[in-house]
């Protein structure tokens, strides 16, 4: 289906590089935004993008039965409920962009986009070790 | 990556703007006449700021922009001066002076507010140079 890559994960890092670099994109404009009246967080569903990476993988030519569909809010996180808490603060100028949050979601997204270069980096590694028949 | 680096320079440009009005304000913390020579006090400049919509998608990434620099329409503070060349000659405030109404601590901490934003967003583009220099290294 894929070609030379079938057999290794590239197509799935190359998703998740896809998704890490938009929401560095989005995760930028929440630190831009840091001082604009009204201004509403925006961010990617992490989550949601795992699990539906989780689902093409296993079932490469489609879901056999889409009505079990994998619901993110299943997961078991156990800081769901703190985080939930203090996302709703509203600043005096009716903003809610938290830094401290913000920085801490851009240093993750950058280490899902670090592991996935990295990972990326080896597939190709191997394959060049396997088509040169030199390790 | 490109994008990213473009959304952080507008804010980088939105603080500085808002940081000139600031130094400005504190500058003319005594200036008892406007710039064309009439016996005004300066009025404080605010910068608003406002979600610069960039991309068609309705929730995609957004910059920022100033949307409007205020002046400050609140009431001079008078301080007796009757010597003072500028002093008022009739009515209320008769041997008032006008001095600009400049909180000098409320200028320092947006001062300081905006020093950190613009902090902020360097380390936003010192990341995103990063993310975009990992994505050349699968080429080598």
């Amino acid at each position: 289906m894929f070609g030379l890559f079938g057999s290794t994960t590239i197509p799935a890092l190359e998703q998740s590089i896809q998704f890490s670099q938009r929401r560095h994109q989005l995760l930028a404009s929440n630190v831009a935004n840091l001082d604009t009246p009204g201004y509403r967080t925006r961010d990617l569903d992490t989550d949601e993008f795992q699990a539906a990476l989780a689902d093409s993988i296993r079932y490469p030519e489609g879901r056999p039965d889409a009505s079990h569909a994998v619901s993110p809010s299943v997961r078991d996180d156990r800081f769901a409920g703190p985080r939930d808490a203090t996302e709703q603060v509203v600043y005096h100028d009716d903003s809610d962009v938290s830094l401290e949050h913000q920085v801490t979601q851009i240093a993750k997204n950058q280490s899902l986009h670090s592991m996935a270069i990295t990972t990326m980096r080896s597939q190709f590694a191997l394959l060049q070790a396997a088509i040169t028949e030199r390790a | 990556m490109i994008s990213a680096l473009d959304i952080s320079t507008s804010a980088l440009v939105a603080q500085r703007t808002r940081l000139n009005a600031i130094s400005g304000n504190i500058a003319n913390i005594s200036s008892l006449k406007d710039e064309n020579g009439d016996a005004k006090p300066y009025r404080a400049r605010e910068v608003l700021f406002q979600t610069d919509e960039r991309s068609d998608e309705p929730h995609g990434p957004a910059g920022v922009k100033v949307s409007e620099i205020r002046a400050d329409d609140s009431q001079p503070k008078y301080r007796y001066q009757p010597e003072h060349p500028l002093a008022i000659r009739e009515g209320k405030w008769k041997g008032y002076v006008a001095y600009p109404n400049i909180d000098l601590t409320t200028q320092m901490v947006d001062a300081l507010e905006t020093t950190r934003a613009y902090e902020a967003n360097i380390g936003v583009m010192e990341i995103s140079k990063n993310i975009g220099r990992e994505t050349l290294t699968i080429l080598a």
